[in-house]
């Protein structure tokens, strides 16, 4: 029985950790092979991002690990050399690599606030350029993934304001691109207990009140970002599907 | 102020077991000295981590922030760091009045990952006394003079429950950089 991505290769920026290591081993699971993109050598990251190789390679998967930092347009290029050379195609570019200092905007410093646009949005735009000649190639999908810091205030997450930047980036490459049959869309993803959260648990008195039936599971975004790589969102063009559980319906939650 | 309820010891064995649950590794490779970046592969979020673990056994608040970037806050972005992102001669000077011995090498020019690699399990171990020292005479709350312990290693009043408050991490430092201003002047 054939998988629904076999034979595809999807690169996930960011993906040792958190909701880009779920995004990856979900797609993994559908029978796609994998980029895996880590940006600090001899760490953590560099350890989880080759453990996550192996497993998808016993699943008789092809994945690459490459370091990258996206903020740099060298390294983004030879990033996408290295794709085309192991495997002559890319059919789904999902950016998920984000990193931001938390403190509130005002207090920010100046080499903060340079770094903040670099990665997050240069460096954004640094792998869409780079990714669009191979995605012409298979009509291929651009997913990025946004946080509801886009459209509501977070203390101390000025990471906020470069993902609602990134949400009209996306709408506008979904019309620029539409020629090209690259379909653009992004998932908002809500409170997610992955490694950042621990910075947010240390930021936010409180966080521990939201009820536990409103944080999502990375799990559930991996599906949704999935969906919009399948052929049945072909419809969709240009949104930010809001993953959240409801939590920006309502304004009081706790309980 | 001080703290006779835990000793030092007990702290640096809750800092191992921090580390070692955070970075899944065994406890058995994490001695006093092992650099958290340079031995252990600890990452940024890995502190965090490891700080929260921390908070939650001791009933502590760790310092959010890097004294550097106190230093910066208190005198003006580029005094510690320049614009290259290297350390300054000043920046320097109060390191190697913080860190003694581990920071005599260090000089002007260097970047900041080159000093983070020098925090050790044992500097982690001993900023968490330091802000245990800060334990209060008297409860803040009732004026109670008797600690106990509740959960993990956590003091609450034995007259009214209430948490012991200690100084939290982050103004510990500032107390610090503005004592070393007074008495030398760097900034």
């Amino acid at each position: 029985m054939n998988l629904p991505l076999q034979d595809k290769v999807a690169l996930i920026t960011g993906s040792s950790r958190g909701i880009g290591r779920a995004i990856a081993q979900h797609f993994a699971n559908l029978g796609c092979n994998i980029v895996i993109n880590y940006t600090k050598a001899g760490g953590s990251s560099e350890t989880q991002a080759f453990s996550l190789s192996d497993t998808i390679n016993n699943m008789g998967l092809k994945s690459l690990v490459v370091r990258t930092d996206i903020s740099s347009k060298e390294d983004v290029k030879t990033l996408f050399e290295k794709v085309k050379d192991t495997f002559n195609r890319l059919d789904f570019l999902i950016l998920n690599a984000a990193r931001a200092p938390f403190k509130p905007i005002e207090k920010l410093f100046e080499r903060e606030l340079r770094q903040l646009v670099d990665v997050n949005l240069f460096g954004n735009i640094f792998c869409i350029q780079q990714a669009i000649p191979l995605l012409k190639e298979t009509q291929g999908k651009i997913v990025f993934i946004s946080s509801l810091g886009s459209r509501f205030y977070n203390p101390s997450y000025p990471l906020g304001m470069m993902k609602s930047a990134m949400e009209t980036v996306i709408r506008d490459l979904s019309c620029s691109l539409a020629n090209d049959k690259i379909s653009v869309n992004a998932v908002c993803g809500g409170i997610v207990k992955t490694d950042s959260f621990k910075v947010l648990r240390q930021m936010w008195e409180g966080i521990d009140k939201i009820p536990e039936d409103m944080i999502v599971d990375e799990q559930e975004i991996a599906e949704v970002v999935a969906f919009l790589c399948l052929p049945a969102s072909r419809g969709i063009r240009g949104q930010t599907i809001v993953v959240d559980r409801g939590m920006s319906n309502q304004i009081i939650h706790f309980r | 102020m001080s703290n006779n309820f835990i000793t030092y010891e007990q702290v640096l064995e809750e800092t191992k077991k921090a580390i070692a649950e955070t970075l899944n590794i065994d406890i058995s490779r994490i001695t006093p000295d092992s650099s958290l970046i340079k031995d252990l592969g600890a990452e940024s979020l890995d502190f965090l981590d490891i700080n929260y673990r921390l908070e939650q056994t001791f009933g502590i608040k760790m310092a959010r922030r890097f004294i550097l970037e106190h230093v910066e806050e208190l005198y003006g972005e580029g005094v510690a760091i320049d614009d290259t992102g290297k350390l300054t001669d000043k920046a320097i000077e109060l390191l190697k009045i913080r860190l003694g011995e581990k920071a005599k090498d260090l000089k002007s020019g260097i970047y900041i990952d080159e000093v983070t690699s020098l925090i050790t399990v044992e500097s982690l171990a001993k900023g968490v006394m330091d802000i245990l020292q800060t334990l209060p005479e008297k409860c803040t709350a009732c004026g109670g003079k008797d600690w106990k312990f509740a959960e993990h290693l956590q003091l609450v009043c034995s007259s009214c429950g209430e948490p012991a408050e200690y100084t939290n991490g982050d103004d510990l430092i500032v107390n610090y950089i503005e004592n070393i201003q007074k008495e030398r002047r760097i900034f």
